[in-house]
C-alpha cells in the first residue's frame, strides 16, 4: 500500500513538473500583449485571443516551415522504419555470410554521436549537390543503427519455426516479410516510428547546417530565427512553440495503444 | 503419395558436432513411421533435414524416387507440424489455414472451399474467426494439422505434435491422427520422445540415439527383439531390469562378458516350467497400481522391478523369489551393448 502511494505520488509530481511548462507556454500563446509583457506572465489568459497564432502563421509563414518539417519527418519515419525492419529481421533471423560482422558494425555505429557526423555529412552532401534538398535531411536518417539494433533484439525473441512454417507454406522472402514478419513486429515498429518522428521533428543542428536557404528550413530552425527577431514578443514565441508541439502530442495520444500489446501471445504451445 | 528414402545422411554442425550419423531409412508409400529417442538425439534435426529447412552435410534424400537434396522446402511436397505449433499469431484460424494457398496464388473461391472442407474435417468450422491466442491446446494442434494438410503433401512430418497436450487429449488426438492417416493414405513420419506413443502409433518404429539409428522395426519386434541394450532399455515401461550374471547364479548360461535383461512384466511369482530361471531379493516396496502391483526387490544392491497380479501374501522387507522363462531372458555384450543370442 505504502509502495503504491509512493509510486503514484512520485509519478504525479513528475507529470506535473513535465506538463507545467508546456501548459504555461500554451496558455501564454493565447494572451494579449499587455498581459504577457507585464513581468512574469500569469498562468491563465484573462482575455483569450488567437491573435498570436494567426500572426505567426500569416506574418512569419509558419505554415511553410511546418510543411517542410512534415515532409522531412514523414519521409524519414517511413524510410527509417522500413530499413530498420528489414535489416533487424535479416540480422536476427536470416542466415547469411558476414551476419556477425555486420551486426557488430551496426552496434558500433550506435556509439557515434550525431554531432561528430555533421562535418563529414556536410562535405558528402555538398559533393553530391544535395545541400538545401530534402534528401539532405532524409537520407542520413534512413538507416538508424539504434532502431536496427532494437528490432534485431526483438526479432530474436520470435520463434524461427513461424518463419519456417511460412517457407514451407511456399511464401517467398517478401511475402514472408510483409505478411508474417511485419505484423509480428508491428508494436515495435509503431514505437520506433513515433520515436523517429519526434527526433526528426525536433532535430536542430543538422537541419540548420544542411538547409541554408531560408525557404527550405524546418520548423525548429525557422522558429529560432523568429525568436531572435522578436524576442520581446513573448506571445508570438509561445504561439510558435505551441504550433510545434501540437502535432507530436496528437501522434503520441493516437498511437500509444498500438505499442502496448504483445502479438506473439497464443501462437505457440506453452 | 510417395515413399521417402534417406541414404547415408550426415549432419555436422560447426564442423565438429555430428547431430545425424549415417542415417539410412526407407518409409514406404503410405506408411506411418514413428521416430523415437531421448531429448537431443537429433529427431527434430532429422525432420528439418527431410523438410529442407536444414541443409544436410552429406548423403541423399529421395521423395517418391526423386532426389530432393537441392530443392527448397516448398518444392518438396512436404508438410510439417512443428513441435510448438508455430501458428501465425496475428492471423485467424481461417487465415492460418489459407496462407499457404494464398501464397501459391490459388484462386480465392478454391481457397474458400478447401479451407472450409478441411476445417469441417478437423472440427474447426466454428473457430475460423478466432486468433491462436483464443484457442485451447487441442484446437491449436488441429489448426496446425489443418494448415499442414492444406499443403497437399506427399510426405507428412510431425514433430512431437502432441507433447504440449494433457494426457486424455493426447490419446484422443492420437486416435484422430491414426484415422487421418488411414483416410489420407499419406506417408507419415511421426517424431516423439515417448516410447509408448511411438509403439502404439507407428507401423514401424525408428529408435534414434545420439544421432544414430539403433533399430528400425515393427513395434512388436522393437519390444520383443531389441537389437541392443539401448533399445531394450528405452522401449517398455517400467524399463527392463538389467542383471549381472552373478545375480542369476548357477542357473545362468555361462556366457562371458555379458549383462542380462528381463522385462518387469515377465517376472512371475510362481515357477511355470521346469527350466524356468529365478532371482530372489528383499522386497523394498510394493506399489498398487489398481489391477496390477509394482514390486521392487533388492538383491546384492541391485534393484529389480516386477509387475505382478495383486497378492495379499506379499509383505515389505520379506524375501521373494521371482521366476521367468528362458525365452524372456536377454543378453547384451557388456562393452558394446550389442545383443548376444542365448542358447534356448
Ligand atoms: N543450430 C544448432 N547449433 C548447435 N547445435 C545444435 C543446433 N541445432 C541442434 N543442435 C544440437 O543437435 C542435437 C539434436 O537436436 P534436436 O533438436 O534435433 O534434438 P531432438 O531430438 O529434437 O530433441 P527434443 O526431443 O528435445 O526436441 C542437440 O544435441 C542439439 O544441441
Ligand atoms: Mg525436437
Amino acid at each position: 500500500m505504502a509502495v503504491r502511494t509512493f509510486l503514484y505520488g512520485s509519478l504525479s509530481i513528475l507529470a506535473i513538473l513535465t506538463l507545467f511548462p508546456l501548459l504555461w507556454v500554451t496558455s501564454i500563446a493565447f494572451m494579449r500583449s499587455p498581459e504577457q509583457s507585464a513581468g512574469t506572465p500569469p498562468l491563465w489568459p484573462r482575455h483569450p485571443t488567437l491573435h498570436n497564432i494567426v500572426n505567426i502563421i500569416q506574418r512569419e509563414m509558419l505554415g511553410h516551415y511546418f510543411l517542410n518539417s512534415l515532409i522531412v519527418a514523414v519521409a524519414t519515419t517511413v524510410l527509417s522504419t522500413f530499413v530498420a525492419g528489414l535489416a533487424g529481421y535479416a540480422l536476427a533471423q536470416v542466415r547469411f555470410r558476414g551476419r556477425r560482422i555486420i551486426s557488430w558494425i551496426v552496434l558500433f555505429a550506435v556509439l557515434i554521436p550525431s554531432q561528430a557526423l555533421v562535418l563529414p555529412l556536410f562535405e558528402m552532401f555538398r559533393e553530391v549537390h544535395l545541400i538545401n534538398h530534402y534528401a539532405a535531411l532524409i537520407l542520413p536518417a534512413a538507416a538508424n543503427p539504434v532502431s536496427i539494433v532494437l528490432i534485431q533484439a526483438y526479432m530474436r525473441g520470435i520463434p524461427a519455426e513461424i518463419l519456417d512454417a511460412a517457407r514451407m507454406d511456399g511464401a517467398g522472402e517478401w511475402q514472408t516479410f510483409f505478411y508474417v514478419v511485419v505484423p509480428m513486429m508491428a508494436p515495435m515498429l509503431a514505437a520506433l516510428a513515433v520515436l523517429t518522428f519526434v527526433v526528426s521533428w525536433n532535430d536542430f543542428m543538422w537541419p540548420m547546417i544542411a538547409m541554408q536557404k531560408a525557404s527550405m528550413q524546418t520548423l525548429p530552425v525557422a522558429l529560432a530565427s523568429i525568436d531572435r527577431e522578436h524576442y520581446q514578443e513573448i506571445g508570438l514565441m509561445a504561439a510558435g512553440a505551441t504550433v510545434t508541439i501540437l502535432p507530436m502530442m496528437a501522434i503520441f495520444v493516437a498511437s500509444q495503444r498500438y505499442y502496448l500489446r504483445s502479438v506473439v501471445a497464443g501462437s505457440l504451445a506453452d | 503419395m510417395a515413399s521417402l528414402e534417406l541414404s547415408h545422411v550426415y549432419k555436422v554442425i560447426g564442423g565438429r558436432q555430428t547431430v545425424l550419423h549415417d542415417i539410412n531409412l526407407i518409409a514406404h508409400h503410405g506408411e506411418l513411421i514413428s521416430v523415437v529417442g531421448p531429448s537431443g538425439c537429433g529427431k527434430s534435426t532429422l525432420l528439418r533435414s527431410i523438410a529442407g529447412l536444414e541443409e544436410i552435410t552429406s548423403g541423399d534424400i529421395f521423395i517418391g524416387g526423386r532426389r530432393v537434396n537441392d530443392l527448397q522446402p516448398q518444392q518438396r511436397r512436404i508438410a510439417m507440424v512443428f513441435q510448438n505449433h508455430a501458428l501465425y499469431p496475428h492471423m485467424t484460424v481461417y487465415q492460418n489455414l489459407a496462407f499457404g494457398l494464398r501464397a501459391r496464388r490459388v484462386a480465392r473461391s478454391v481457397v474458400e472451399t478447401r479451407v472450409r472442407r478441411t476445417a469441417v474435417r478437423l472440427g474447426l468450422e466454428a473457430l475460423l474467426g478466432r486468433y491462436p491466442r483464443e484457442l485451447s491446446g487441442g484446437q491449436r494442434q488441429r489448426t496446425a494439422l489443418g494448415r499442414a494438410m492444406l499443403r497437399d503433401p506427399e510426405v507428412f512430418l510431425l514433430d512431437e505434435p502432441l507433447s504440449s497436450l494433457d494426457v486424455p487429449l493426447r490419446s484422443e488426438m492420437r486416435r484422430e491422427l491414426m484415422a487421418l492417416h488411414k483416410s489420407l493414405g499419406m506417408t507419415m513420419v511421426y517424431v516423439t520422445h515417448d516410447q509408448s506413443e511411438a509403439l502404439s502409433l507407428g507401423e514401424r518404429v525408428v529408435v534414434l540415439s545420439a544421432g544414430k539409428v539403433q533399430q528400425v522395426d515393427t513395434p512388436q519386434e522393437i519390444y520383443g527383439n531389441p537389437l541392443n541394450r539401448f533399445v531394450a532399455a528405452f522401449v517398455g515401461w517400467p524399463p527392463m531390469n538389467f542383471l549381472s550374471s552373478e545375480i542369476l547364479g548357477t542357473s545362468a548360461m555361462d556366457l562371458q562378458n555379458v549383462e542380462y535383461g528381463v522385462r518387469p512384466e515377465r517376472l512371475m511369482l510362481q515357477q511355470h516350467a521346469a527350466d524356468d530361471l529365478s532371482v530372489s531379493g528383499r522386497i523394498e516396496c510394493i506399489e498398487s497400481l489398481g489391477g496390477v502391483w509394482q514390486i521392487e526387490i533388492i538383491h546384492n544392491g541391485a534393484r529389480l522391478i516386477a509387475r505382478v497380479p495383486p497378492d495379499a501374501a506379499l509383505r515389505q522387507d520379506e524375501e521373494l523369489r521371482l521366476w521367468f522363462g528362458r525365452a524372456d531372458l536377454y543378453a547384451f555384450h557388456k562393452t558394446t551393448g550389442a545383443r548376444v543370442k542365448v542358447q534356448r
